[in-house]
């Protein structure tokens, strides 16, 4: 019997004009965005390659430029990596990093880019919810479903049967996309992305993330089909859901976790941070005078007075960065309280869950900036400083174009890659989240249509 | 004539009532009402932070900079110790309209240092979580819910009637098919502006009374405007659903094309036209522009150490002014190139997303709300124009130094930070305005005639 119902559900599905003119615009939309975005990304590469050529040699014992390196599957998924800035320039006296601006994409505000993401995150749920809309109400409509429950079959496995009529012929759809996709995406990028085994890998679990967003979707759709009487009444309400849960909550879940969790104003914070800082350079500066004036009074060479300067200066540069660091990860931890709350309250709808856990699998998250900042800072300490210090140690400052020299050579900042499992690891929370949100559409479904009249 | 005119009264009557019946009013009402509310909630948040975020960094334009030289001289040699810390550049102040239509204003929140070059620094907004997402601001609602309900009013305006046979009753008077299909589009575009004008005037009052916002009769008529493109771009998806129901022969069908259609329309078509503009006007990254503008200053400080050496040997001559000139002309010229660039690449985008109804509405609604393309673009000129005035002052120093000079130096210096970039005026915004509406009217027009054309060719049987 199960096999039953599934074949007539799934002759359906397929047979359905909705899945043949779906087919037909994401035909169209596939190629053309993942062309797009592999064009883009090719550029944003060169333009990687040309900075990072640039700032090496920029780099001296004042300053260094680091630059936050492209996460490999960001043509399926762009995240906040065009949005934060990518480049820090790190002075070796202050704590407070200086930061570059990142582009100017204020076309980006309007129109976010269309990614792999969006075209399964809302364009397929549609599609979703659209074919599940009438699995049950449809029957009920024709007078079918009084036969099928008439026969001895319980009311699960025809519920079951009518969910994979529906989860089939999507995953098929979802497959096409997203090699098409990614076929799309290796041949124009020309080379900057390559389908590594680790890039497999991850998109393999990012198909069956996004499978678990459509089985979300096609139970929610299903559960209403069996709540309601009638065709087009289930599909007002399925197309009411999909319109809540997709486009209206994800972008007010950070404008309402604004109203509710406030944090200082970006300025009101800098200038606190900026009235120790100073407070802390003046007393510096009186320190610095003092010292001159002894080393001058003493009348000792201009090496040994370097030596004595650099010691002075490596002691106020740890009580800026103890103070000042402080002052810093104060705010760090207001502003992630703040992240953290809207994401939670943005959870609620499947899609910002689904591209919470694609932030973490694509290196295109918050997450994944955090981690930069941390490494940022840990190359900061462990190599920066020290070789900054010997090379100013180096320096002859009293003879006339030194400064011309001051070049720093630096090892490659080793950004954490986190193995496959480790990013869904910091994935766990938005992934348990989908998973939940799939299980209870799925129990719902269960529960409406075991009480559901079929008259 | 009277005769016709009580044919299209009686259909449009009937229209309405059925909606107002089976709730859809109240159902579009109530939903646009609760969204629009909400979002002025927020986007007033957002903007009382902004507007505090720019009151400070006004206040700490006056702190003065720490700093200073400490020399260390020996008797073998000397070299000195420099400090110096100030504050961040200006910022703009953000305007008021930003609180209904956010726009660009994101971008346009950067402090910004004008010298010899423009330095933009990081953008204001460091939660950075609503990056990927819309801004839900009043434009936003408009796009999404207005073309919904849109279409809700009209795609089984005549799909319903077939199935319940009355269509067939109707068709038998003598009535013109056109007159039919117009009555009916009367009815779904008042059954939709009725809800959309209360749920609007709702917000503009909410604002005005809980946030003094918008101010000034300006203001007002940039609402009102608005107000009418909205409404103009809700009547084009109402023709769009009623072709839909023309061409469509089951409710059902009707709606799951209305959606996809609207899918495509308001989701689809803007996003990949800014795309397109992207790709067809490819600007360097602005850190790529900082990073050759360095290229550029290092060659400079080569050649320049280099002619010290040479002239030490020689003449004893010190470095060349010219060469200074020379490299302020060369960096303003990349800054200028990549401005340029910028700025087509957002006049582009506009042209392109105006063929679609979505992107019309919102790229003609930032600009009537001076936080569009020409408010962006007017921004990035001013701080052009700042900036020759700054390069003119330092030339002169070049030329003539001394405290004359100085004085015109420290002058330009106030003249660029006290300048305010404003809104561009209601008339400048003209221009895109009419792109916008002329988009829509020949959306509009084209659906009216392709509804016309369906309808005529229609089986009412």
């Amino acid at each position: 019997m199960f096999q039953t119902i599934l074949h007539r559900e799934i002759q359906e599905t397929s047979a359905s004009p909705i899945l043949l003119f779906t087919l037909v615009a994401l035909t169209i939309l596939v190629p053309l965005s993942a062309c797009i975005q592999a064009r883009y990304y090719k550029f944003v590469a060169e333009d990687y390659n040309l900075r990072q050529s640039v700032h090496q040699a920029e780099n001296s014992s004042q300053s260094i430029v680091l630059i936050r390196p492209l996460p490999p599957l960001a043509p399926f998924f762009n995240g906040v990596y065009d949005s934060l800035p990518d480049e820090f320039r790190l002075p070796i006296d202050s704590a407070t990093t200086n930061t570059p601006s990142g582009d100017l994409i204020p076309l980006d505000w309007l129109f976010p880019k269309i990614d792999l993401s969006f075209i399964i995150g809302v364009l397929m749920t549609l599609l979703t919810i659209l074919l599940a809309h009438d699995t049950i109400a449809r029957d009920r409509d024709q007078g079918a479903l009084k036969l099928v429950l008439a026969s001895p079959v319980r009311r699960r496995l025809v519920l079951a049967a009518k969910l994979t009529g529906v989860i089939l012929p999507v995953t098929v759809v979802l497959i096409y996309v997203v090699s098409l996709y990614t076929s799309v995406v290796i041949f124009f990028s020309r080379g900057t992305v390559a389908l590594s085994i680790a890039n497999f890998k991850a998109l393999t679990i990012f198909t069956m993330v996004a499978l678990t967003v459509l089985i979300a979707s096609c139970a929610i759709g299903v559960a209403i089909s069996a709540a309601v009487r009638q065709s087009s009444v289930s599909l007002f309400v399925c197309a009411s859901i999909w319109i809540v849960i997709n486009l209206i909550w994800p972008p007010f879940g950070p404008y309402v976790a604004a109203i509710f969790k406030t944090v200082p104003t970006p300025e009101a914070a800098r200038r606190e941070i900026a009235f120790k800082e100073k407070d802390l350079i003046r007393k510096e500066l009186a320190e610095h005078r003092k010292t001159a004036n002894d080393l001058e009074a003493q009348q000792v060479g201009v090496k040994f007075a370097w030596q004595r300067y650099l010691e002075l200066r490596r002691k106020w540069m740890e009580r800026r960065n103890k103070a000042i660091g402080r002052l810093v990860e104060e705010r760090k931890k207001q502003i992630s309280d703040q992240q953290v709350f809207a994401r939670r309250i943005s959870l609620f709808s499947p899609y910002a869950a689904f591209r919470e856990v694609l932030g973490n699998l694509c290196g295109t998250g918050l997450e994944s900036y955090d981690e930069f900042l941390t490494a940022a800072e840990r190359y900061k300490q462990q190599e920066f400083i020290p070789k900054g210090f010997d090379q100013l140690s180096q320096q002859k400052p009293w003879v006339k174009g030194a400064e011309l020299e001051d070049k720093l050579q630096l090892p490659h900042l080793q950004t954490p890659a986190p193995d496959l499992f480790g990013r869904l690891s910091a994935a766990a929370w938005p992934l348990s989240i989908l998973i939940a949100e799939m299980i209870i559409s799925v129990a719902l479904g269960i529960l409406i249509f075991e009480r559901s009249d079929v008259r | 004539m009277l005769l016709v005119w009580s044919q299209i009264w009686l259909i449009t009557k009937r229209e309405i009532t059925a909606n107002a019946r089976n709730f859809k009013i109240l159902v579009a009402l109530m939903a646009m009402t609760l969204l629009s509310l909400l979002s002025a909630r927020a986007m007033t948040v957002d903007y009382e932070n902004r507007l505090s975020n720019w009151r400070v960094n006004q206040d700490r334009q006056r702190d003065p900079a720490v700093g200073g030289d400490i020399s260390y001289n020996l008797a073998d040699g000397s070299f000195v110790h420099g400090e110096v810390f100030g504050h961040t550049p200006p910022i703009q102040s953000p305007r008021p309209f930003s609180a209904l239509i956010k726009g660009m204003s994101g971008e346009m929140d950067r402090a910004v240092n004008v010298g010899q070059q423009i330095v933009f620094w990081a953008r204001q907004d460091e939660p950075a979580t609503s990056a990927i997402f819309n801004i839900p601001d009043t434009s936003f609602v408009i796009k999404l819910l207005v073309s919904l309900f849109a279409l809700m009013f009209s795609f089984d305006t005549v799909t319903q009637e077939k199935e319940s046979g009355t269509l067939r009753a109707m068709m038998s008077q003598p009535v013109s098919r056109s007159l039919v299909i117009i009555s009916k589009s009367l009815g779904a575009s008042v059954s939709l502006l009725a809800p959309f004008t209360a749920s609007y005037f709702m917000e503009i009052i909410y604002l005005h009374l809980a946030h003094g916002l918008p101010t000034g009769r300006e203001d007002l008529i940039r609402a009102l405007l608005i107000f009418g493109m909205a409404s103009l771009y809700g009547i084009v998806f109402t023709q769009i659903g009623i072709f839909i129901s023309t061409i469509t022969r089951q409710t059902k069908i009707a709606v799951t094309t209305a959606l996809l259609t609207w899918a495509t329309i308001v989701l689809i078509l803007p996003n990949a036209a800014v795309l397109i503009a992207k790709l067809l006007t490819p600007a360097p990254s602005y850190n790529h522009l900082n990073a050759s503008l360095y290229e550029e200053r290092k060659r400079f400080l080569q050649d320049e150490a280099e002619a010290d050496r040479a002239a030490r040997q020689s003449t004893g001559r010190i470095g060349d002014q010219m060469n200074l000139l020379r490299l302020f002309e060369i960096q303003r010229q990349a800054t200028d190139d990549y401005l340029t660039i910028k700025k087509d690449q957002n006049r582009l985008a506009r042209l392109f997303a105006a063929l679609s109804p979505a992107g019309a509405l919102t790229f003609g609604a930032c600009d009537l709300a001076g936080t569009g393309v020409d408010a962006y673009n007017s921004y990035l000129d001013s701080f052009r124009s700042d900036r020759d005035v700054m390069l003119d002052a330092l030339r002169r120093r070049l030329d003539f130094p001394g405290p004359e000079a100085d004085r015109l130096l420290q002058k330009a210096h106030e003249t660029t930070a006290g300048s305010r970039q404003r809104a561009p005026s209601l008339g400048a915004s003209a221009f895109s305005f009419v792109i916008s509406i002329t988009s829509l009217v020949a959306w509009g027009v084209f659906f009216v005639f392709a509804a016309c054309w369906g309808f005529r060719r229609y089986d009412v049987r």
